[in-house]
């Protein structure tokens, strides 16, 4: 059984990193996702690096969370990037062909430089 | 989300492991609740006969007597509480035994000290007081009717999953998404969460293919109405389903038919489309 799911924030510069983990599922992760997603965007912080590596679990509502915050953070003027998917996530990311809709990262000072000069 | 919230309830942990039972009492303790725990199986059920518990940890290679005999006996209690089977002992037979006499959960050893923690929490939920029905618990032939519950569809997925251990680790983990996201379109789209109603799941193993079948209570759908689903998007855009998804005020998703399509080597709907075949063929 996978750990529940769990949001660690960090924030380098104007940029939020968010290091999930555990199960980002239906009724798991997803609506506390969406919740901490619409906070930071609320207090104009616009600049978010989603770290999957602690992800071990994602299911279809948990990617559709995933791109439902990333077209809601663009529609108000920021950006939602990914960093360090997990085999399992990147497999997912590619048959569901997300990976290309997101800007994914394998290293995080990559990804943090990725947002300057973006509003 | 954790133990905070958590209303604290009697555990008993049954466990050889001296190092272990005390683990786990820490770490239970620290989450609010009661703990008790003993070491063989004639001990466990002789506490079990005087104190009422609600959750019981139980370890099944136990010295005197197998934690499954215990589970057997749990049973003929006046209030039997809820099991979680633990064990490094990952044999079908053990798997299939714990899910004849329904067990909670079984969870493999060793195991992320948070986990315990969980399914502990899990168990004590309202929504764990739901049972399923075996149909067949035959390695080669395993079958449920359970009700429509995202619940009920976890502690199902967690048993098929263990069975399927010994398989390699893609496969594995291609089975059980494909698996889970089939299981859980049955339970909200054609159970409706409605715990009165029953999916029927089967899974059957054979040397050259792993072959399941989800049955769910709804009328079907039409292949053609599913635009809120990502099998509908043309190529060029991946998300475009989401519009319409938001415009009919359905939660975000709609990947499931998509991700399973990709994880397995078939997928075929009956004419309803409310029974589900996927195959996984292992040769």
């Amino acid at each position: 059984m996978a750990a529940r799911f769990t949001i660690n924030e960090v924030q380098v510069g104007d940029v939020t990193i968010l290091r999930l983990g555990g199960r980002l599922e239906l009724e798991e992760g997803d609506l506390v996702f969406r919740d901490y997603v619409n906070r930071l965007v609320g207090e104009g912080r616009l600049k978010i690096l989603l770290d999957l590596k602690g992800v071990s679990r994602i299911d279809s509502a948990g990617i559709g969370m995933l791109v439902s915050k990333y077209l809601s953070t663009q529609k108000s003027g920021g950006n939602i990037k990914l960093l360090h998917l997990t085999r399992r996530s990147d497999h997912l990311m590619d048959i569901t062909r997300l990976a290309t809709v997101f800007e994914i990262f394998d290293d995080e000072a990559d990804a943090v430089r990725s947002f300057a000069g973006t509003t | 989300m954790g133990a905070e919230s958590t209303p604290s309830r009697a555990v008993l942990i049954v466990d050889d492991d001296r190092a272990l039972r005390h683990a786990l009492s820490a770490l239970l303790t620290a989450a609010g609740h009661h703990i008790e725990s003993v070491g063989d199986g004639p001990e466990a059920l002789a506490l079990l006969h005087n104190h009422p518990f609600d959750i019981v940890l139980l370890d099944i290679g136990l010295p005197s007597m197998s934690g499954l005999d215990v589970l057997a006996r749990l049973s003929d209690l006046a209030t039997p509480p809820r099991v979680i089977m633990m064990t490094a002992d990952d044999t079908s037979e053990s798997v299939l035994e714990a899910v004849r006499r329904q067990a909670y959960r079984y969870i493999h050893k060793p195991f992320p000290p948070n986990t315990i923690v969980d399914v502990v929490n899990e168990a004590i939920a309202p929504a764990a007081a739901l049972s399923f029905e075996v149909v067949s618990a035959r390695p080669e032939w395993l079958e449920f009717v359970a009700p429509c519950t995202i619940e009920m569809a976890e502690r199902i997925h967690s048993f098929v999953m263990h069975l399927e251990a010994k398989l390699p680790e893609d496969i594995r983990e291609a089975l059980a998404q494909a698996f889970r996201e089939l299981l859980m379109n049955a339970v909200e789209w054609g159970g409706k969460l409605d715990p009165t109603r029953k999916v029927r799941i089967a899974c059957v193993r054979t040397k050259r293919m792993l072959l399941y079948r989800i049955a769910d209570p709804g009328e079907g759908f039409d292949i053609d109405g599913l635009r809120h689903a990502a099998i509908s998007n043309p190529e060029h855009d991946p998300i475009r389903h989401l519009v319409v998804r938001e415009e009919k005020g359905l939660r975000p998703g709609g990947f499931g038919l998509a991700m399973t399509r990709s994880l397995v080597d078939e997928l075929i709907y009956n004419e309803a489309r409310n029974e589900v075949i996927f195959v996984k063929y292992l040769e």
